[in-house]
């Protein structure tokens, strides 16, 4: 496995019980922002969940940083998971906590740094998506966009080495969405992390992504792969097209 | 002072070097020097930068100077990342701008039962409206809702309902036997029974596990569907929530109670005969004395007791459901709050009703 290889799925067959995708195998490369497309309902979010080892495929294999999410060992498993944060399409964050509380769990969970480093640690993070201000305010206090920041910030507690985003910009306005993407790039950037997304915001895709993969429903497989500009100027079938173009059905 | 960044500036790392050396640094005043070596750092996390940043703000706070030796340029890129002054007031800081004064604590705590109380009055004339307008048109109940939670507050609950009524039944009858014993009248543990039964624990019981069962999900129910904005539709397609959902769960908790509460009553009195039995009184001369005790003033205070305790938990469980915040934990908080008020109310009912029955005469 070259070393800028960072997952590898491997003729992964994604769903709960049946099949929704089928033969599916692409790589990530290190640093990059990597975006999974599709329709609603061609399971994106599922291939991101069997990603983050949440549910196993139910056939061919994932693997971060070579050590597989799912099968193999629970040390494995464990080395595995230790490499990425997710954050969720609503946020999930904790109600009952405030975001400086929610930012500061996985760091009191996983490492041995006193209080104050936490607290402190957990501000940095806060600052790096702008709610610094926000750190004693709780959940339900403050707006969408801002949930989805703080949800970012908390999977990146642990400087994990890939961020996995279900939705960041879904059901945000335009310039809300816009300012999320700057994050993930100013993310990318200071941080090096590696990011995989999952969405079909267009506006997004263009700005953030370097390369993606189309997933059909129908077919139940992979359409394309390649740079966001390349499939929609020189789309491989008429459903990257649509998709592209925004060509409804009737 | 010295101090040495180690070459992977870890959590792990930091950690250990952050309980061994703080102790030291904060010890040191405008007139000390921090020299920190940078130089061999060759990756840095996020918690090698909360490092960095920290001795920058406790330099700022204590005046010591800090004289850093980073050839890599790790130290200079946290603080571009990062700008000090704007961590000189910490978490903790931020988090007491928020914290409230004690006084203010308990006004805002009286204000908030006072609202309770309004928002449940005013919850009680809104059912009370809604009840006068279904009145006059019955045909705006929603039938097909009030006959499922009729199965689901009654029929569903008959299994616990039997087990508690008879162990109840046993429990009173083994309690009373060894008192009456020691005068020989056993046979009238059959009398404490029934009328213990029927004037006061048959419904108060069942009312306790009603509140407990039903009123709870009643709470929780209301509660998830406001988090998920279903009554915020409601109202939006101009259905009003206390109509489509609070009355059918009244109604059915209303009704239900009487017939649920015959059931604790009877199977309380099998668990009685049983005990009876066993120390040796005939099952005959048991329901004998039974009937004898049981006067219909009794059966009618019993049964009217526990209508009102139902429609008690239905409207304390409708409106903590209703009135829950749009947080998840609101929804835990709706149900406790369900179960709690009911028993409040109930015991405080019941308390009425044993004044009036003793005025009454009855």
């Amino acid at each position: 496995m070259p070393d800028d290889i960072v997952i590898t799925v491997d003729n992964v067959c994604a769903g709960y019980d049946v099949p929704v995708l089928e033969g599916i195998s692409f790589n990530v490369r290190r640093g990059e922002i990597f975006a999974i497309l599709g329709g609603s309902g061609c399971g994106k979010s599922t291939l991101l969940k069997h990603m983050a080892g949440l549910t196993p495929p139910l056939a061919g294999e994932i693997r971060l940083m070579g050590d597989p999410v799912t099968g193999g060992s629970q040390a494995d498993r464990a080395r595995a998971l230790r490499h990425f944060g997710m954050a969720y399409q609503s946020g999930a964050l904790f109600g009952s906590m405030t975001l400086l509380e929610n930012v500061s769990l996985p760091l009191e969970s996983f490492t041995d740094l006193p209080r104050d480093a936490r607290c402190l640690l957990a501000e940095m993070k806060l600052e790096l998506v702008g709610l610094k201000e926000y750190a004693s305010f709780f959940p339900a206090e403050i707006s969408g966009g801002m949930k989805k920041r703080a949800a970012i910030a908390r999977a990146m507690a642990l400087d994990p080495e890939i961020l996995l985003l279900d939705e960041p910009s879904a059901g945000l306005d335009p310039v809300t969405s816009a300012g999320l993407d700057r994050l993930i790039l100013r993310i990318r950037d200071l941080q090096g992390v590696t990011v995989v997304m999952v969405t079909h915001e267009l506006a997004s895709i263009f700005a953030v992504a370097g390369r993606c993969i189309m997933l059909d429903k129908p077919s139940r497989s992979m359409l394309a792969e390649g740079r966001p500009s390349e499939l929609r100027d020189n789309p491989p079938c008429a459903a990257v097209r649509a998709f592209f173009n925004r060509e409804g059905k009737d | 002072m010295y101090l040495s960044l180690p070459e992977e500036c870890s959590a792990e790392n930091i950690a250990r070097l952050w309980q061994e050396t703080m102790p030291a640094i904060t010890r040191l005043s405008s007139a000390d020097e921090l020299v920190v070596v940078a130089d061999d750092v060759k990756s840095c996390a996020g918690s090698g930068e909360a490092l960095i940043l920290e001795l920058h703000r406790r330099s700022a706070t204590q005046g010591f100077a800090i004289v850093c030796q980073d050839r890599n340029g790790v130290v200079a890129r946290t603080l571009r990342l990062f700008e000090v002054k704007r961590f000189l007031d910490n978490a903790e800081a931020g988090n007491s701008a928020r914290r409230t004064e004690t006084p203010v604590q308990i006004g805002k705590a009286v204000v908030e039962i006072f609202d309770n109380i309004c928002e449940q009055l005013a919850f009680l004339g809104e059912m009370t409206v809604s009840a006068f307008k279904l009145l006059a048109r019955p045909g705006r109940l929603r039938l097909r809702d009030t006959m499922l939670h009729l199965e689901r507050v009654g029929v569903d609950a008959l299994p616990i309902i039997l087990l508690i009524g008879f162990l109840l039944g046993v429990i009173l009858a083994f309690m009373s036997a060894t008192s009456f014993r020691q005068f020989g009248v056993e046979v009238y543990v059959a009398d404490l029974i029934a009328v213990g039964l029927f004037r006061e624990l048959g419904a108060l019981i069942t009312a306790i596990i009603l509140a407990g069962r039903s009123g709870s999900a009643f709470a929780a129910e209301l509660g998830s569907m406001k988090v998920n904005e279903e009554i915020d539709a409601l109202v939006t397609l101009g259905l009003p929530p206390v109509v489509f959902l609070a009355m059918p769960r009244v109604i059915a908790a209303t009704l239900v109670m009487p017939f649920l509460t015959i059931f604790t009553i009877v199977s309380g009195l099998a668990g009685g005969v049983l005990v009876l039995m066993s120390l040796g009184i005939p099952a005959t001369t048991y329901w004998q004395h039974v009937f004898n005790s049981t006067h219909l003033s009794n059966v009618l205070l019993g049964l009217s007791k526990a209508a009102v305790f139902g429609l008690l938990v239905g409207l304390v469980g409708c409106s903590q459901g209703l009135r829950a915040s749009r947080t998840a934990d609101a929804v835990g908080r709706a149900a406790t709050a369900a179960v709690v008020g009911s028993l409040v109310l109930i015991t405080v009912c019941d308390g009425i009703f044993a004044v009036l029955s003793y005025i009454l005469g009855i």
